[in-house]
C-alpha cells in the first residue's frame, strides 16, 4: 500500500478548524501575547477574562518550575479554590517540590520539620507512604544528587508535576486538559503504526514524527 | 613449654587431674590415674604450646577454650563471683581486655568509643566490622530518636551511617523513621510502647552473634555440648522406650529391657474364631479388632491400662479383614472380605452406613484425614472413593490394588498406597496424579505406614520385613528377620516411643520386636497358641502392645513391672472380689 495515497488531497481542511487547533495549543501553554496577536490576526473572538486566566496560570507554573512551590500552591488556591483538596496526588507532589528545594539548598533540618508537619498527614494512605519514604531517603545523603533518588531533584521531575497541575487546572475550568494538537498527533502516530504492522513486509520504516516533519 | 606451668602451685595440677572428663559417649572409660601421677599430666601439658594446651585423653580439648566455656556457664548461671574467681585463678580471662572494654562501652552507650574499640579487637573480616559498626550506629540513631533528638539523629544518619551503608534500602528504612506516621499525640510522648531502640543488652547479644566465637564465646555453649552428648547416648540406646525426658549426666544412658512390653497383662476372649486384625485408635483409648467370626469389636482402654469390651459390631456376612479409625476416633470402618465396607459410630456402636458397589466386592478400607471421604480397594483391582453419604466420587481403575492388600493414606491426605502387583507397592499422589512404585524382589504380603509418613514397613513371603524410605527418593533402609511366615498374611507395625521399634506377628505363635535403628531383635513374646496375625502398638502408651491370633484371643502386653503390680492387686481382690472376665495373671 502506498504510504501517502493520492486521496489525501480529497480531504478538505477548514481554516477555522486549523485556527482552533493552533489557538488551543497556545492557550494550553500560556503564550498570552501570542494568543492575543493570533486572535487578532485571525479575527477570532476571545472573552476578556480568558486572557487573565492564562496569565494567572502562567504565574503558577513559573513559580513551580523555579522551585517556589509554596507560592504556586497559594496562587492555585486562589484560581481554583477546591482543586488541591480534591486532587491529593497533586497536592502531595507540589508540597514535595518544596521539600526537595529545601534539601537542595542543604536546609536539612527545615526540610525534616516541613516533612513532619506537611507531608506526614498524607501518610494515612498507603501509596503516599512509599512516596514519602522516597523523599525521606534523600535526607540521608550528604550529596543527594548521588543518591538513588536523584531524579526527584531534577528539572524533568518538576516539569512533570507542573504539567499535571496545568491539566488539572484546565479540567477544573471545564477546558480540555489535552490540546487538540496533542490528540491529533497521538492519533496519527497510532494509526500509522497499525498500518505499518499490517504491511511490515512492504519494507516501510516505522512512523516517526520527526522524520515526517523533516519532510 | 614448661615455663608457664612451673609457676603454678602443685595443688592446681591435682585439681585438674580430678576434674577431667571421666567418660565419653562412645563408652570407653578414661582410666584416670590417681593423684600421684601428676607427672603424667605435666608431661601431657608440656607437649603443647601455650595457647594450644590440650586436656583429655584424646588430646582434642583445648584448655583455654574449656576453661572459658566453664567461666561463661558460671556467669550465665548467675555465679558472678565464681566466674570472676575462676578467671583469676586459672589466669585465663573470658574476654580479652579490648573485648571487655567494648562490652562496657556498648552498655554505657559510648557509641563512638565502641566503634573505635571494634577495630582493635582483632577481627579479620572487614565486612564483620562494617556490620557491627552499622548495628552500633543504628542503635545510636534510634536512641536519639527515642529521646526526641531528631536533628541529632539526622546528623548521625547523614554523616556516620550513610558512608557505611552498602544498601540503599537500609538507609531508606532508617530515614523513614525520621518522621512519625502515627496519628497519636506524638508531641513529647515517647512511652515504653513506642520506643524504637532495642535494649542495650539485646544489642550486645546481637553483636555477640555477629562476632566470631574466638572473639566472644557464644552463650550457652557448654549446655549445647552436653545436650549433644545426651542426644547421642539416647539414640544409641537400643531399649529406650520411655516417655520421660530425664537423663542423668552421671552415667551414660542405657535403658534395660524392662522398658519394652514383654509380659501378658490380659487375654481378651470375645471373638469366636480367628482374630485377623487389630488397631489402636489414634488417642490410644480404644482398640478395634476384626475376626473370621464376621464381627468386629471395639474395646475400651481405661486410664490404668485395663481393656474391656465396649461394642460388638455385627452385620457383615463375611469375615472382617481390617478396620480403620477416623482421625478423630469417632468413627470406625470395617471391611468384609470381598463384600462391603461398614461405617460405625464408636460411641454408640451403631452402623451408620454400608458402602458397597454392585457386582464387585470391597477388599480394604481407609479414611481421608479430614473425615470426609472413604477409600476402598475393590476386587476388580480399582480403588474407589466415596463421600460420607455413600455417593461414589471417584474411581481409579487399572491395576491399583490386589484382592488381598492393605490400604494406607498419608496424614495430609495427599498420597494413597496399596499393593498393586505381587511385588510392588503403588504410591498414588492424588493431587499431582502421579505415581511412584516400590519394587520388591519377592511377593509382598502386607505393609504399614509410619506416623511421620516417611517410611513404609513391608512384609514379604520370604520371612523378611523391609523398611523403605519414601520421603523424596525411594530407598531401602533396613531389614528385619527372625520371625516365621509360610502360609498366612502376617502384619507388622511401628511402635514405641518415637516409633523406634518394629513389632510383628509370626506363625510360630510369638510376637517379635526389633529395634528399628539397629535392626537388632530385642524380644520374642510367647503365649499365644496359634499364629499371631497382627500386632498394634498403642500410639499414646509406648508400654502397651496388642496382638491378634488364630487361637481366637487378643493379648495385651505390658511391662514386667506392670505385671507385678497387677499380681499384687489381684491378691487383694481375690478374697471375694470379682475380677474383670478378661483378666488373668497367667502368661
Amino acid at each position: 500500500m502506498d504510504v501517502d495515497p493520492p486521496n489525501y488531497d480529497n480531504v478538505t481542511i477548514n481554516d477555522s478548524d486549523v485556527h482552533s487547533i493552533v489557538l488551543s495549543y497556545l492557550v494550553h501553554n500560556c503564550y498570552r501575547e501570542t494568543v492575543e496577536s493570533f486572535a487578532a490576526g485571525t479575527g477570532m473572538n476571545q472573552p476578556a477574562d480568558y486572557l487573565e486566566d492564562i496569565e494567572k496560570r502562567k504565574k503558577i507554573f513559573q513559580c513551580a518550575l523555579e522551585g517556589n512551590a509554596l507560592k504556586a500552591i497559594e496562587l492555585t488556591e486562589q484560581l481554583a479554590p477546591d482543586l488541591l483538596e480534591s486532587n491529593k496526588d497533586l497536592h502531595f507532589d507540589l508540597l514535595s517540590l518544596h521539600f526537595v528545594e529545601l534539601v537542595r539548598s542543604k536546609k536539612c533540618n527545615e526540610a525534616l520539620e516541613f516533612a513532619q508537619t506537611k507531608l506526614t498527614p498524607f501518610g494515612k494512605v498507603q501509596k503516599y507512604v512509599e512516596k514519602l519514604e522516597d523523599f525521606m531517603a534523600l535526607l540521608a545523603y550528604e550529596e543527594p544528587e548521588k543518591s538513588p533518588m536523584f531524579h526527584l531533584l531534577s528539572l524533568e521531575h518538576r516539569q512533570q508535576v507542573v504539567d499535571s497541575l496545568n491539566r488539572a487546572i484546565l479540567a477544573h475550568a471545564k477546558l480540555p486538559s489535552h490540546t487538540a494538537m496533542e490528540r491529533l498527533i497521538q492519533q496519527t502516530t497510532v494509526v500509522r503504526q497499525l498500518l505499518n504492522q499490517d504491511h511490515a513486509k512492504d519494507g516501510h520504516p516505522p512512523f516517526a514524527l520527526k522524520d515526517f516533519l523533516n519532510g | 613449654m614448661g615455663g608457664v606451668e612451673d609457676d603454678e602451685p602443685a595443688s592446681k595440677r591435682v585439681k585438674l587431674a580430678c576434674g577431667e572428663l571421666k567418660g565419653n559417649p562412645n563408652g570407653s572409660l578414661l582410666s584416670e590415674p590417681s593423684v600421684g601421677s601428676s607427672r603424667d599430666l605435666m608431661a601431657r601439658l608440656l607437649q603443647s604450646e601455650d595457647d594450644e594446651e590440650v586436656i583429655g585423653s584424646k588430646g582434642v580439648i583445648k584448655k583455654v577454650e574449656f576453661v572459658q566455656i566453664i567461666v561463661k556457664a558460671l556467669y550465665s548461671l548467675g555465679y558472678k563471683k565464681s566466674g570472676a574467681h575462676l578467671e583469676e585463678e586459672s589466669g585465663i580471662p573470658l574476654h580479652s581486655s579490648a573485648v571487655n572494654m567494648f562490652m562496657n562501652q556498648i552498655l554505657d552507650g559510648n557509641w563512638g568509643g565502641s566503634v573505635v574499640t571494634l577495630r582493635s579487637i582483632g577481627l579479620k573480616d572487614e565486612s564483620t566490622i562494617k556490620s557491627a559498626s552499622f548495628l552500633i550506629l543504628e542503635q545510636k540513631f534510634f536512641e536519639l530518636l527515642d529521646a526526641e533528638k531528631v536533628m541529632d539523629a539526622l546528623k548521625t544518619l547523614r554523616t556516620e551511617i550513610a558512608p557505611l551503608c552498602a544498601s540503599s534500602n537500609q538507609l531508606r528504612e532508617l530515614s523513614s523513621n525520621l518522621v512519625s506516621l502515627s496519628q497519636g499525640p506524638s508531641a513529647g510522648s515517647s512511652n515504653q510502647a513506642n520506643l524504637r531502640a532495642k535494649s542495650r543488652p539485646k544489642l550486645l547479644q546481637e553483636l555477640q552473634e555477629l562476632l566470631p566465637p574466638t572473639v566472644m564465646v557464644p552463650e550457652r555453649r557448654l549446655e549445647q555440648l552436653v545436650e549433644q552428648a545426651l542426644t547421642l547416648q539416647r539414640d544409641a540406646c537400643v531399649f529406650h522406650n520411655s516417655l520421660d525426658r530425664e537423663m542423668s549426666l552421671y552415667t551414660d544412658h542405657k535403658c534395660g529391657r524392662d522398658q519394652i512390653p514383654s509380659k501378658t497383662l490380659q487375654i481378651l476372649e470375645a471373638h469366636s474364631d480367628e482374630v485377623w486384625f487389630l488397631k489402636f485408635s489414634h488417642n490410644g483409648k480404644y482398640l478395634a479388632s476384626s475376626s473370621n467370626d464376621r464381627s468386629a469389636i471395639i474395646w475400651e482402654v481405661s486410664a490404668n491400662g485395663e481393656v474391656s469390651l465396649k461394642h460388638k459390631l455385627s452385620g457383615h456376612h463375611k469375615p472382617v479383614s481390617s478396620v480403620s479409625w477416623s482421625s478423630d476416633d469417632h468413627k470406625l470402618l470395617t471391611c468384609g472380605v470381598e463384600e462391603s465396607v461398614r461405617c460405625w459410630d464408636v460411641a454408640s456402636g451403631e452402623c451408620l452406613h454400608v458402602y458397597e458397589k454392585a457386582g464387585v466386592g470391597l477388599v480394604s478400607c481407609g479414611w481421608s484425614p479430614d473425615g470426609k471421604w472413604i477409600f476402598s480397594g475393590v476386587n476388580d483391582r480399582s480403588i474407589s472413593v466415596w463421600g460420607l453419604d455413600g455417593k461414589e466420587i471417584e474411581c481409579w481403575k487399572g491395576q491399583r490394588t490386589l484382592r488381598i492388600s492393605d490400604l494406607e493414606i498419608t496424614s495430609d491426605g495427599k498420597e494413597i498406597m496399596s499393593i498393586s502387583k505381587e511385588t510392588a507397592i503403588l504410591i498414588l499422589d492424588r493431587e499431582a496424579k502421579s505415581e511412584r512404585v516400590i519394587e520388591e524382589d519377592q511377593t509382598i504380603t502386607s505393609f504399614s505406614l509410619s506416623r511421620d509418613n516417611r517410611y513404609l514397613l513391608v512384609n514379604l513371603v520370604g520371612q523378611e520385613i523391609h523398611l523403605w524410605n519414601i520421603d523424596g527418593d525411594i530407598n531401602l533402609v533396613a531389614k528385619y528377620k527372625g520371625h516365621k511366615r509360610t502360609r498366612f498374611v502376617i502384619k507388622s507395625c511401628f511402635g514405641g516411643s518415637e516409633q523406634a521399634f518394629i513389632a510383628s506377628g509370626s506363625e510360630d505363635s510369638q510376637v517379635y520386636i526389633w529395634h528399628r535403628g539397629s535392626g537388632e531383635l530385642i524380644g520374642t513374646l510367647p503365649g499365644h497358641s496359634g499364629s499371631v496375625n497382627c500386632v498394634s502398638w498403642n500410639p499414646v502408651n509406648p508400654h502397651m502392645l496388642a496382638s491378634a491370633s488364630d487361637d481366637g484371643t487378643i493379648r495385651i502386653w505390658g511391662l514386667n513391672s506392670h505385671l507385678q503390680q497387677q499380681k499384687k492387686q489381684q491378691q487383694v481382690h481375690s478374697n471375694g472380689g470379682s475380677i474383670a472376665a478378661a483378666c488373668n495373671g497367667r502368661t
